[in-house]
């Protein structure tokens, strides 16, 4: 039996729907799903994280026993944290209200989605890299002022080229976790769409 | 309140005028039913968030058409079933079906096929069907008029070889 375009244009615009009538309720479901969307709820649950992270947080002057003056330490990188997640977290609010024209173009509207992913990954990805390595730092100290003697002991037997190079094999590490889980968590929805904006663009 | 509730009887009297519209979208881009319901309930929300802009300026289903694209090529859910590339029916006895029986088997082997094709691919062979000109394509899609062509001719070639290749003449 034959087919050809012509024929199959007729019968696709003769194909009548015999699917039941869109209610008014279907307009009232919703967890959307865009890849957009997806992150969006995502970063939400991140912010809940990241809100539960920083009370536990607040409690590691008690739990650990730390000293009046390293609790004032711990207090400055505690508020430096604090505020940089406050002002990451307010561009992802920006991101999370800011909802995509859908009316415009495909091309547009894809790279409208691809663009504001890739923006929100890498603030997500600073975010991530700044607090590690306040941390970092946090706990250098620490180890510097209230375990010195134990520390001097260890660095006395370690020569600096030893020490420099575990400094930057812990960089690296860092590095590596955050780009894996901004990939895992976020960067393979930024692949699917990116594949559709040079599908788009192949001539 | 009233204002409201009278701007959702519009759209949904709108919406179900074109409601095939959505639904060959949706089984172009899902080949599970489920998902295919999935995909409809997603265009018509995002066509429901987007109804404010839409000012009337253009037809009602030239603006359907873009969100309802926009949404399937970006939708994430994964159809993880595998595309079923066996023929639907190997012994095809014309005599014993009437038209309207053929018309359906040619498009659910049509619908088989576009399964097989990347998402820009069922965005252009879903306009051509919906007898869009090159011009229209084009716009719909952000491409140029020439861009368009080369594209739908090789998708066109790409679906005959599928359709062939899974048992019809073409």
């Amino acid at each position: 039996m034959a087919m050809n375009f012509d024929d199959l244009k007729n019968d696709w615009n003769a194909e009548s729907s015999s699917e039941p009538n869109v209610s008014a309720d279907m307009l009232k479901i919703k967890q959307a799903r865009t890849p957009v969307d997806i992150i969006r709820r995502k970063m939400k649950h991140e912010f809940t994280y990241q809100i539960v992270a920083l009370i536990l947080m607040a409690a590691f002057p008690y739990l650990f026993g730390f000293s009046p003056h390293m609790k004032l330490i711990f207090l400055a990188f505690f508020a430096i944290t604090c505020g940089f997640t406050a002002h990451y977290f307010f561009k992802f609010y920006r991101f999370y209200k800011n909802s995509c024209d859908m009316t415009m173009d495909s091309r547009k509207s894809i790279l409208w989605f691809f663009y504001e992913m890739k923006l929100n990954i890498e603030l997500y990805k600073a975010l991530t890299y700044i607090i590690a390595f306040i941390w970092v730092g946090f706990i250098s100290v620490y180890l510097l002022i209230e375990k010195t003697g134990a520390i001097n002991k260890v660095l006395a037997k370690l020569s600096p080229s030893y020490i420099l190079l575990n400094c930057f094999i812990t960089i690296v590490i860092i590095g590596v976790i955050t780009e894996l889980w901004a990939w895992y968590y976020y960067g393979r929805y930024l692949k699917r769409v990116k594949t559709i904006v040079d599908e788009l663009d192949f001539e | 309140m009233p204002l409201m509730k009278e701007t959702e009887t519009t759209f949904l009297t709108l919406i179900n005028q074109h409601k095939a519209i959505i639904h060959k979208v949706s089984k172009m881009y899902m080949n599970d039913v489920e998902l295919q319901r999935d995909l409809f309930q997603e265009i018509v929300m995002q066509l429901w968030k987007a109804y404010p802009s839409f000012k009337g300026n253009s037809k009602f289903s030239t603006w359907m058409y873009r969100v309802a694209l926009n949404t399937a090529l970006v939708y994430f859910k994964k159809d993880n079933r595998k595309v079923d590339k066996t023929p639907l029916d190997e012994n095809i006895d014309i005599v014993d079906i009437n038209e309207s029986e053929l018309k359906e088997e040619k498009l659910a082997y049509l619908y088989k096929a576009v399964q097989e094709l990347n998402a820009v691919e069922k965005a252009l062979i879903f306009l051509f069907l919906e007898n869009q000109s090159h011009r229209e394509i084009a716009e719909n899609l952000g491409i140029t008029e020439v861009n368009a062509r080369v594209k739908l001719n090789r998708t066109k070639e790409k679906l005959q070889f599928i359709i062939k290749k899974n048992g019809y003449e073409f």
